[in-house]
This record gives structure tokens, C-alpha cells and sequence, in this order.
């Protein structure tokens, strides 16, 4: 009986070439687009699962609520957490503390950055890696000795087979060799954490002001032991803070730092796709992002299963005849279901092998785009095979039974009723047009969708940044290059360069990463505000080309411009003069730019010995335009500049009228001359300003991949069903012509009866991408106006598609002769 | 009305060359009723929807009311059918989803007459076929008399000069059928032609002119006495 129904159902997909593929390439279509969003899903999910024990790790994250701006969540945590927490909190079986950076080493004659990250001697209790070579016990045994990921020493010394071999690390005054002590093995793609070259951190010798509370330039991670329940920890936290955080005076009163930051435990497996992204090592996922692709791929998905199920249904009434003479003839109804379920799983069957296919051609350019590693591989558990065959079976038992069940429920005799034209029932034409409508719906949304995200992206690409991007060049890693006698030098040679207009210094660099703040307070203001304090020299404001709103720039000549190397507490007494941006202003509760001229405020200088603090009277002598440095995401920053220059490590450089690589050439040679012991890293604003934009790019063309694949989706099953009803009015349509129809009337009258469908999908559709894109650009800072129109072409344009897709249906009917159709019954 | 000459009418297959009609000619005057016979497959109704402008001859001549209609496009046809000709069929071809009523009107829907006027003419035909209390129902609500008479509603409403109706009492019973014979009977007396395919001999009788068809060519005409 099997082998009947699997010949049957062979033969039935060979005789209807046309709606075979209309069924099997729509299914295809949405398995795919589900099966590479799950690996993508499951890849972002994956970060550090491979760990041993990961689920006993955890991340001491922060959240710090500075006073008068939003709240952040930092990956970090305060050195003394590393002191303290193992001590009092008996769960805690191993707490380690680690500081991520780069260091540099010379590579056949040339300097090349490595990731550099310095730990204390419990690195390895807490992160059990896999030794190449030596092991956790020895590696780390005294300062001198460092660990190795493989790929670094393979690209250093051409082998992973380096124990007991020499590197030396660092530039200049800190210059040290080192003794190869291990070797570990690379990690997996999916982590959190970066190592190239692991050192050790004394944890005794960690100077004083990286000791205090506020700094939270390092990560701890403890492993708590077997049994532990990270909720009791996290529940004693806020006690713990008040008890071992010291309180400092600040005017004339006592406030707890402890009520600014909450330090809580998160599991290492949830950090990458967590709040907390300030201060990560590998850049985090965007769990918001995940949520949206995912119910994207979803809804293509439940589109082609539609598209599966109205056919299957459509099928079935054009077979209720023969259905029926199969039941005159004995055949049961568990024999009828049994033939349509196998039809069903076949046609999914083939659908699925051509969606693996689809997906191993798709995967390296979805890893491109979302810059990413995709899960590869069928077997195991984040192998394919398992959801591909659930997904199969699943969709193939739906799409059999129910058409199935609804041709086996008729009766016999009145299918084979006399001058019938077909079984059809109204109700279930309305359920298949109820489905067109949620189908077009969901295309109609995600175009419409897809036209709001384009246009955003290309209005947060085109808008004004508030400094000129054309013609400036970032070097980083410049903190030798820019202090002292080395900068004076540089900078006439690189003057000197043809084209070259202005060189600067800044430590607000076109990219920013951390947010330096500090507590501010306006004189006379009761409050306190919190905001970004930025040292630069006297040529940033000039070489950024900075629109001045009012004031003046910095000047070298004038005394109170200049820090002169005083202590804080001196600064204290003398003052300082600063220059603020428009946002700046607002902040302070300034009316305009030209109000906040003469201005005094107390900016919070970190004391020398780590976590006293002392109010600096600052006078405000400019206030320049703002500048959008990072993503049209965030807010435009209120900032602070100062004149100081040995705060800097990055220089820019302003250039006209010459070759952009010409210049950046000429930048190399005189960077190669003052500063051989470092890597040349220069970068065009223009590049880097890319990269802000990379993200929402990549993820408007995957949204606009989806919405082409829905609509493709659509129009398939649109043009099935639209075959299906052409067949089934033939007669309608013979009477038509005959009573004196033209060609026209007949195609107008089919492309009306799937127009309406569509246009009810728009009032589905409207109001729900409305909605859903008003939150999305919610999410910008600068966003565009949220009008109709691309919702009058998302409806338009899936009218055209429709109506195109029915006309050749519509075309071929019409023109049919229609004695054909009224001859033979 | 319509004369036909030396009319052809070849089907071509793959492999397969069928002449269905060969060398016809056929002149039919105004006001005559015509009864065509012969057995399955002799041309009938290939004859039939030739006249009825449904299909194409392959050579010939054909002019209906004084216009040679051979080989014009499909949008001039179908204002000629629409205009001049009702059909009238064995399986009476109303469309399920429409009611009696909606059914009839279908046949002046591609005329450009404006609702009420539709309305007038619908009511006024289904009242002289005796279908009017039968106006909301569905086709398939309706016994197989009733549904010819409403396929007979349909081809009268919009007034044609011409009324082809091919076996229009095949799938009725005696009564029915010669309710529906009466019927033709009655509107060729108001003055319209109406041309019949039947195998009924007594049905036939109706006609005043018989022709009788075999392999594709006119046998015999035979003309009743009146």
C-alpha cells in the first residue's frame, strides 16, 4: 500500500510540473530563510557554552547610575571586587581579574598589536582552557612568564611549539622580555573573551588609582562552587556594596558611592546577547535584533506553509471527484488520509533537501554580511539535521491532513452530483482568501518595512555630523606619539606633507569607546550632572572643522587655558578655562551658547591618590557645535573640552587638495621615522564613520533579503491559487464569453477577485507597521519622519505584483474558446 | 440573415487531420426556425457554434446580417454575440454561484445598461418563463425543467434576433421538454430565428426546416408543409 501511495504521489508531482514547483520552491524558500536564522540565532546563543562548567561562571557586572544622565550597564567592576568578594561570599570557589589590551612585539622587522591581556594567578581555576603546550599549573608561575593563544605563535614563530622561547613585549621605556611559559588552544568563535598574549598581574602591584571604586577598566569573573545559587549573591550585593564601599564627603555631606553603582552576577553564557555592552571585550549582539529576524523568518515561514496547505486544500477539492469513486470502490478514509499525507511529506521532503542546499550556498554570504561564524554541519546538537527533519515531518503531516480530512469528509455521492462544477463549500474559499489576506499582509509589512529602514539608514548616512568627515585622517595609538618633545618634532614633518592643513590631538577620538565622565556641577545649580570631559590641544576644534557657536577657541599663550602639570588640588585653586558643546550648554541649563560665556562649573577631578575627588572651577570660554560620534542610535553627547594635550593618544590630521593615499603615505614615513617600535593604524573619517553605519546596513539588506522572499513566497501562492480558480471558473468564464464577455472583462474580473484580498491586507498591514516602525525609530536619535508613502508603495507595489502575477492566468482563460468549457462537462 | 458558403472547418492535431464541416452551405432567413439532425459526430454543433460566431471556419465564407464575419478578431465577435445571438444548451451552463436571478441579468451585464432598466427587462423575461418566484434561488436548487427555463431567460433577455440552442431538451424529461419546445415556439412567432440542434424527430417537428447532417456536410433539407 505504501509503495501505491509513494508511486502515486511520485507520478502526481511529475504530471503537474508547474504547480509542483509553485508548492516545493515556495516551501524551499521559507525552510531556508528559517534554517539560517535559527543557525544565526543559535550562534549568537552559543557565546562560551563550549566552556567547561560555564554554567558556574559568572560575570560581576555593573550598573552605574550617574547623576543627571541615563544609566549604564558595564561589563566591568571595580578592582576591590576582586579583593573582597571571594572573601566574603563562601560560594565563590575561584574570582579572577582580567585587563584587556594590546600589546606589541616585532615581527620580521616590523611591529605588529596583539590582543594582550594581563590576569591574576586564578585565570585558570575560573576558564580551564586546553593547553597546547605546559600547563595552568606552571604558565603563569612569575611576571616574566606569558601565555600564548596558538594562532599568535604561529603567526609569530611559524609554530604552536614554542615552550620556553623568548618574545618581547612593549615599546620604549617598557620594553620586556618574556619566556614562553604555555601555549593554549585558539577558542571557538563564539566567546567573549579575546586572548592573544596572557600575562600576569600582580595583583598587589595594581597602582592606586586603578584601585578605586569608580574604575571599571577590568572584568571579574568568579566560578562559584557546585551547587551555588547565583540569586542568593545577587540578593546580597546591594547590603554588601553599602558595608565595604566607603562614602565620601561631598558638600558638607555624606553620600554613599554605593547608591551610584550595583555590582550583580551574570551568567558568562548571557553576556554577549545582555544589557550590559559597555566595556566588552567582543562587541555583544543585538538580542533585539535576534528577536526581530527571528519572527521575520517565522512569519516567511508560516507564509510558505500557507502557501502549502491552501494548495493542498485547493488540490483536494479538484480531486473530491476522484476521491469520491476511490470511497464508492471501498477505499476507508484512513487509506485517502494516508495517500495525501505521503504526498505531502514527499513534496516537503524535496523541499527541505533543496533548502539545505540553499543554505549551504547562502551561509558564507549571511557569515559576510552579519559578521559572524555560522554554525556548520547536520549531526550533533547544533547540527541542522534535527530541526530540518522536525521542521519536515512537521509541515508534511500538517499539509497532508488537512486537505485530507477535507476530502474524505465529503460525501460521495455529492461530489459526483450531477451538474456540479465543483465540491466547493463557501467557507473554505473564505478560509483560503483569509489566508491570502495574512499573507499579503505580512509581505505588504515587511516592503513597507524595509522602505522606513532604508530610507533611515541613508538619512543617519547623509546627516550632518557637526565636524567636516572629507579630509581627515585618525592616528591611532598614538600615546608616546603625542606627548612631549616626540609630538613637537612629528608634527612640522607632517605639516610638511604636500596637502596637509591642520595636525591635532585629541583623546575624543571620530570613534569613541568608553565615555570618560565626570561629575559636573554649574555654580548656583543644585543638582549635579554627569558628562563627557575630553582633553585636546589647541588645533582639535580648527582641524575638525567645528562650527564656534560663540566664545572663543583654546589658546596656548593664556595661562588658565593650560593644565601646566598642576595637581588637582592646585587646579583647584587656580581654575580652569573650558570649552563646551551646544549639548553641553543645555545640560548646565544654559539658555543659548552665547548665556553660557563666563560661566563657571566645578568639574570632578579623580585625586592622585585614587578615589578622592576635587571640584575644579571651570570657567567656559567657547561653545562649539555638537558632533554625532557615534551611532545615530545614541544621543548626542554633552561634552567637555579642555586643553590637555598629555591626556591624548590619538592625532588628527586635516588635508586638502592632494591624494588621499598620498598623504596617508607621507603620514606612514614620518610615523615610521619618530615611532618604529609601533604599528602604523590610520584611518580615514570617512571609513570610520562606515562602520557606525555597517550594522544598520547589513541589517536593513538581510530585512530587505526577507521582505523579497516574502513576497516571492506570496505571489507563488498567489499563483497557484490563482491557476486553481481559473480552472475551476472555466465554465463561469465560457458562459461569460458566450453571453458576449470580451478578453478584457474576463481579466478584469479574475485580477479583481485577488485585488480585493490585497487590499484588505493593507489595512491589516498598515496600522501594525506602523506601529512597529515607530518603535524601531524610536531607537535613533535622528530618525525620519515616519509618512504614508512607503506604505502607498508597499501597497501599490503588492497590488502590481499580484495583479501581474494573476493577468497570465487571467490572460489564458479569457482568450480560451469557450465551446471547450461548455461542451464537455 | 446569415448565409454561409463552401464553409470548412478542419481540426488539426498532432497527428490526426478532421474535417468537421465540409464545403457548407447554409442560407437562413429571418424568422425561420431550424431543427439540425444527424447522428453524434456528424458536425451538429460544430455547425452550431459556427453560427454562433464561437468558433472560426478554417475556409469560406460567412455573412451574418449582410457582414462577412470569417476571420474577424475575437472583440468584434463578441459584440456581434453579445448583440445579436442567445444561446440555449443540453447542460443549461448557469454559473452555480450566481442565483437565478443574477444569472439571467449576466446576459446583459456587458451591454452598458444601467441597473434599473437590467432590472425591468430580468423581471419581465422571468415572468414570461415562469421562473420569477424562483429568483433567489441557487442553479443547483432548481429542477432540470427550471434551470433551462431560467437558460432560456437568460438567452431572451437581451433581445436577440437569433436563439441557437443546441439539444435544449436532452436532459429533460417529456413534460420539460416540450415545455421548453412550446417556449421557442412562442418567441420564433414574436419574430426571432431560432436555430436547434436535436436528435428528437418530434422535437423537430417544431421546425419549419430540418437539415440533416452527416460527416460534416449537409445531407438533406427538408422544408415542412405549414
Amino acid at each position: 500500500m505504501l509503495k501505491n501511495h509513494l508511486i502515486v504521489a511520485l507520478r502526481r508531482l511529475i504530471a503537474q510540473p508547474g504547480a509542483s514547483a509553485v508548492t516545493i520552491g515556495g516551501l524551499m524558500l521559507g525552510f531556508a530563510g528559517c534554517l539560517m536564522i535559527l543557525g544565526y540565532v543559535r550562534a549568537e546563543r552559543s557565546y562560551d557554552a563550549w566552556l567547561p562548567g560555564h554554567d558556574r561562571v559568572f560575570q560581576v557586572q555593573t550598573v552605574i547610575r550617574p547623576p543627571g544622565t541615563d544609566v549604564v550597564h558595564h561589563q566591568g567592576s571595580s578592582f576591590p571586587v576582586f579583593e573582597r568578594m571571594g572573601a566574603d561570599f563562601p560560594q565563590v570557589e575561584a574570582i579572577t581579574s582580567i585587563q584587556v589590551g594590546k600589546t606589541v612585539a616585532e615581527h620580521d622587522g616590523a611591529p605588529v598589536f596583539l590582543d594582550a591581556v594581563s590576569v591574576d594567578p586564578g585565570f585558570f581555576r575560573v576558564f580551564p582552557l586546553t593547553f597546547l603546550h605546559g600547563s595552568a599549573e606552571t604558565a603563569l608561575s612569575d611576571p616574566a612568564a606569558i601565555v600564548l593563544g596558538e594562532s599568535v605563535a604561529r603567526q609569530l614563530f611559524g609554530t604552536a611549539d614554542v615552550l620556553g622561547r623568548s618574545l618581547t613585549t612593549g615599546a620604549g621605556d617598557g620594553k620586556v622580555p618574556r619566556r614562553i611559559a604555555g601555549v593554549l588552544a585558539d577558542l571557538p568563535p563564539n566567546t567573549n573573551l579575546k586572548l592573544g598574549v596572557i600575562s600576569l598581574r600582580d595583583p598587589n602591584g595594581v597602582p592606586p588609582p586603578m584601585r578605586g571604586w569608580g574604575n571599571f577598566d577590568q572584568q571579574h569573573f568568579v566560578r562559584l562552587k557546585a551547587g551555588a545559587d547565583p540569586a542568593t549573591i545577587n540578593a546580597a550585593l546591594p547590603a554588601w556594596e553599602w558595608r565595604v564601599v566607603p562614602s565620601r564627603l561631598e558638600g558638607g555631606a555624606m553620600v554613599g558611592m554605593a547608591s551610584v553603582f550595583d555590582f550583580h552576577l551574570v551568567p558568562i553564557t548571557a553576556i554577549h546577547l545582555g544589557q550590559a555592552q559597555e566595556g566588552a571585550i567582543v562587541p555583544g549582539g543585538d538580542a533585539r535584533a535576534l528577536t526581530t529576524l527571528t519572527v521575520v523568518a517565522l512569519l516567511t515561514l508560516a507564509m510558505a506553509i500557507i502557501n502549502f496547505l491552501n494548495y493542498g486544500t485547493a488540490r483536494a477539492i479538484a480531486r473530491a471527484r476522484d476521491v469520491s469513486l476511490r470511497r464508492l470502490f471501498g477505499a476507508s478514509r484512513r487509506q485517502i488520509v494516508a495517500q495525501f499525507t505521503v504526498e505531502a511529506l514527499i513534496a516537503a521532503a524535496i523541499a527541505m533537501l533543496l533548502a539545505l542546499a540553499l543554505v549551504e550556498i547562502a551561509t558564507p554570504w549571511l557569515e559576510a554580511l552579519l559578521e559572524t561564524r555560522l554554525p556548520r554541519g547536520y549531526l550533533g546538537e547544533n547540527g541542522l539535521l534535527l530541526p530540518a527533519t522536525g521542521l519536515l515531518v512537521a509541515v508534511g503531516l500538517l499539509g497532508g491532513l488537512a486537505p485530507a480530512l477535507y476530502a474524505a469528509k465529503g460525501r460521495p455521492a455529492h461530489a459526483l452530483g450531477a451538474n456540479r462544477g465543483s465540491a466547493e463549500t463557501p467557507g473554505s474559499a473564505r478560509a483560503r482568501t483569509a489566508l491570502v489576506v495574512v499573507q499579503f499582509a505580512i509581505a505588504i509589512g515587511l516592503i513597507a518595512s524595509t522602505a522606513v529602514i532604508y530610507s533611515q539608514t541613508r538619512f543617519i548616512a547623509r546627516v550632518d555630523p557637526g565636524y567636516r568627515r572629507d579630509g581627515l585622517i585618525q592616528i591611532d595609538n598614538a600615546w608616546r606619539f603625542t606627548q612631549g618633545s616626540e609630538y613637537d618634532a612629528a608634527r612640522p614633518q607632517m605639516q610638511a606633507i604636500p596637502g596637509v592643513t591642520g595636525v591635532a590631538r585629541t583623546s575624543l577620538t571620530l570613534n569613541p569607546g568608553e565615555q570618560p565622565m565626570r561629575l559636573m556641577q554649574r555654580d548656583g545649580a543644585t543638582d549635579h550632572v554627569t558628562m563627557g570631559f575630553y582633553g585636546v590641544d589647541d588645533a582639535f576644534l580648527q582641524t575638525m572643522d567645528v562650527p564656534l557657536l560663540a566664545g572663543r577657541r583654546f589658546d596656548v599663550a593664556r595661562q588658565g587655558d593650560r593644565f601646566d602639570g598642576l595637581s588637582p588640588a592646585a587646579l583647584g585653586e587656580r581654575g580652569i578655562n573650558v570649552v563646551i558643546n551646544r549639548a553641553g550648554a543645555r545640560m548646565f541649563g544654559l539658555a543659548s551658547p552665547g548665556a553660557a560665556l563666563g560661566q563657571v562649573v566645578r568639574v570632578a577631578f579623580p585625586g592622585w591618590d585614587g578615589d578622592g575627588m576635587q571640584m575644579v572651577p571651570a570657567t567656559i570660554v567657547g561653545v562649539v557645535e555638537n558632533t554625532r560620534l557615534r551611532t545615530a542610535r545614541e544621543p548626542l553627547e554633552p561634552l567637555v573640552y579642555a586643553y590637555e594635550p598629555q591626556q591624548t593618544s590619538t592625532v588628527l590630521v586635516r588635508y586638502a587638495g592632494a591624494r588621499p593615499a598620498e598623504v596617508m603615505a607621507g603620514l606612514e614615513r614620518v610615523w615610521r621615522r619618530l615611532e618604529p617600535e609601533i604599528p602604523f593604524e590610520a584611518r580615514f573619517a570617512d571609513d570610520i564613520a562606515a562602520d557606525f553605519l555597517a550594522a544598520d546596513r547589513a541589517r536593513a539588506v538581510l530585512f530587505a533579503g526577507f521582505s523579497a522572499l516574502a513576497v516571492l513566497i506570496a505571489c507563488l501562492g498567489l499563483y497557484g491559487l490563482a491557476a486553481f480558480a481559473a480552472e475551476r471558473r472555466t465554465k463561469e468564464i465560457g458562459i461569460r464569453k458566450v453571453l458576449g464577455a470580451t478578453v478584457a472583462d474576463i481579466v478584469r474580473l479574475l485580477a479583481w477577485q485577488f485585488t480585493r484580498p490585497v487590499v484588505l491586507a493593507n489595512l491589516v498591514a498598515w496600522p501594525a507597521t506602523w506601529w512597529a516602525m515607530r518603535e524601531w525609530l524610536n531607537g535613533f536619535d535622528i530618525r525620519v519622519p515616519l509618512t504614508i508613502t512607503p506604505f502607498a508603495v508597499a501597497g501599490l507595489l503588492a497590488l502590481a505584483i499580484a495583479v501581474a502575477t494573476v493577468a497570465g492566468h487571467a490572460l489564458r482563460v479569457a482568450r480560451a474558446n469557450p465551446i471547450h468549457a461548455l461542451r464537455y462537462e | 440573415m446569415l448565409s454561409m458558403r463552401n464553409l470548412s472547418r478542419v481540426y488539426r492535431t498532432d497527428t490526426v487531420e478532421t474535417s468537421a464541416l465540409d464545403q457548407i452551405d447554409l442560407e437562413i432567413a429571418s424568422g425561420e426556425f431550424i431543427a439540425i439532425m444527424g447522428p453524434s459526430g456528424c458536425g451538429k454543433s460544430t455547425l452550431l457554434n459556427m453560427i454562433g460566431l464561437l468558433d472560426s471556419p478554417t475556409s469560406g465564407s460567412y455573412r451574418f446580417d449582410g457582414e462577412e464575419v470569417a476571420g474577424l478578431p475575437e472583440a468584434k465577435l463578441a459584440g456581434i454575440r453579445k448583440r445579436s445571438i442567445g444561446f440555449i444548451f443540453q447542460s443549461f451552463n448557469l454559473v452555480d454561484e450566481l442565483t437565478v436571478r443574477e444569472n439571467v441579468e449576466l446576459a446583459l451585464l456587458y451591454h452598458g445598461i444601467g441597473a434599473g432598466e437590467r432590472a425591468r427587462r430580468v423581471d419581465a423575461v422571468m415572468d414570461k418563463v415562469g421562473i420569477a418566484h424562483r429568483a433567489r434561488h441557487r442553479p443547483s436548487q432548481l429542477s432540470g425543467g427550471q434551470q433551462q427555463r431560467v437558460a432560456v431567460a437568460r438567452a431572451v433577455v437581451a433581445a436577440p434576433k437569433l436563439i441557437l440552442a443546441d439539444e435544449p431538451t436532452g436532459n429533460l424529461d417529456t413534460v420539460h421538454g416540450e415545455e421548453v419546445m412550446r417556449m421557442l415556439q412562442l418567441l420564433n412567432a414574436e419574430g426571432t430565428t431560432v436555430v436547434m440542434v436535436t436528435h428528437s424527430p418530434a422535437h423537430a417537428d417544431y421546425a419549419q426546416r430540418v437539415v440533416n447532417m452527416l460527416d460534416g456536410r449537409i445531407l438533406q433539407e427538408r422544408r415542412r408543409a405549414a
